[in-house]
């Protein structure tokens, strides 16, 4: 009895053990839950410039890199600058960036847009509806989306040039193939 | 059977059968389903607070979320079934028993079972022998050693 106390105790601090391990190497801002792996919700709205409406539809076939954000939120401030990057470097091919801003005002958004200089499309999910089909815990956070439709990554929190590269040109690359 | 006991039956379930009653399942209100079902969420950027509970802009997006799907005529299961596509079993206060998170509800149980299983090893263990009776010879040996340790 006493060994299979011990055994089993042994086994239970290894598992710990694993588990800990195994968490402590995730990056914590990749969260491979929910909607990862899923084909991205479609949605209609609004386009911030107040031109129209966005749909993500019309971008199939496309590799979409979909933004939350919102003009009281720090950190969209502080990855305003890898998303600009992006843009420009993947301007005109098949690659589309897009925002969608979320819990803030169409006026503080256009401000912030202004302000900073974004040239790229927003969308204005003003009931909080599509990020919450999405699963978006808070602004920011940055979903790739496939030339297939299906959500392949998701990024919590500011995100920098070099992960939104990596997250494209492996989308860009499973077109290819 | 003398008529007050006769009495004393017919009390009984007569008390019973008012208690059934009064605690029959009652169709909910639209409101009070939406009520429901916001409890049984979880709150994204809160610290364990249900969604009917906080009030946070993300909670009052889904509860306006619950409510329009309540009145598109979406069953609650469905409703619950939207959000975990979404945020997965961890939107759910109450995780499903048959989910991974379900092991919440299971490790206490088996961390019981195996104490059950513990508790009963240790009390059916054989006690510690208490070896043979001492022989007459070491009776008197042991004598003779307390007296020469006794103090004069």
């Amino acid at each position: 009895m006493k060994r299979i106390a011990r055994y089993t105790a042994v086994a239970l601090i290894l598992g710990l053990a694993v588990v800990l391990t195994l968490a402590f190497r995730r990056d914590p801002h990749d969260i491979r839950t929910g909607t990862v792996g899923q084909p991205a919700p479609a949605f209609t709205l609004a386009d911030l410039s107040g031109n129209g409406s966005i749909t993500l539809d019309r971008y199939k076939g496309k590799v979409v890199v979909l933004n939350f954000w919102a003009s009281w939120c720090i950190p969209c401030k502080e990855e305003n600058p890898a998303l600009t990057d992006v843009w420009e470097r993947y301007r005109g091919t098949d690659v589309v960036l897009l925002g969608i801003v979320f819990q803030d005002s169409t006026a503080a958004a256009r401000e912030y847009t202004a302000r900073l200089g974004n040239t790229w499309s927003s969308a204005v999910d003003d009931a909080g509806q599509v990020a919450l089909s999405y699963g978006v815990f808070g602004p920011p956070e940055t979903y790739f989306i496939g030339a297939d439709g299906v959500i392949a990554g998701r990024h919590i929190g500011p995100i920098d040039s070099a992960t939104l590269i990596k997250g494209i040109e492996t989308l860009r690359r499973a077109v290819k193939k | 059977m003398t008529p007050g006991r006769w009495l004393i039956v017919v009390a009984v379930l007569a008390t019973g059968l008012a208690i059934a009653w009064s605690a029959r399942p009652q169709p909910l209100t639209d409101a009070q389903r939406v009520d429901r079902i916001a409890a049984e969420l979880r709150c994204p950027v809160c610290q364990g607070l249900s969604v009917q509970d906080s009030p946070s802009e993300t909670a009052r997006a889904m509860k306006d979320l619950v409510a329009k799907r309540v009145a598109e005529g979406r069953t609650d299961d469905e409703i619950r079934a939207d959000f975990q596509r979404s945020y997965g079993d961890w939107i759910l206060l109450s995780p499903p028993l048959l989910s991974l998170s379900g092991l919440v509800w299971l490790a206490p149980l088996a961390a019981l079972i195996a104490g059950v299983f513990l508790a009963l090893g240790r009390a059916r263990a054989p006690a510690a022998a208490d070896g043979p009776a001492p022989t007459p010879e070491q009776r008197v040996q042991l004598a003779d050693m307390l007296a020469e340790e006794e103090p004069q």
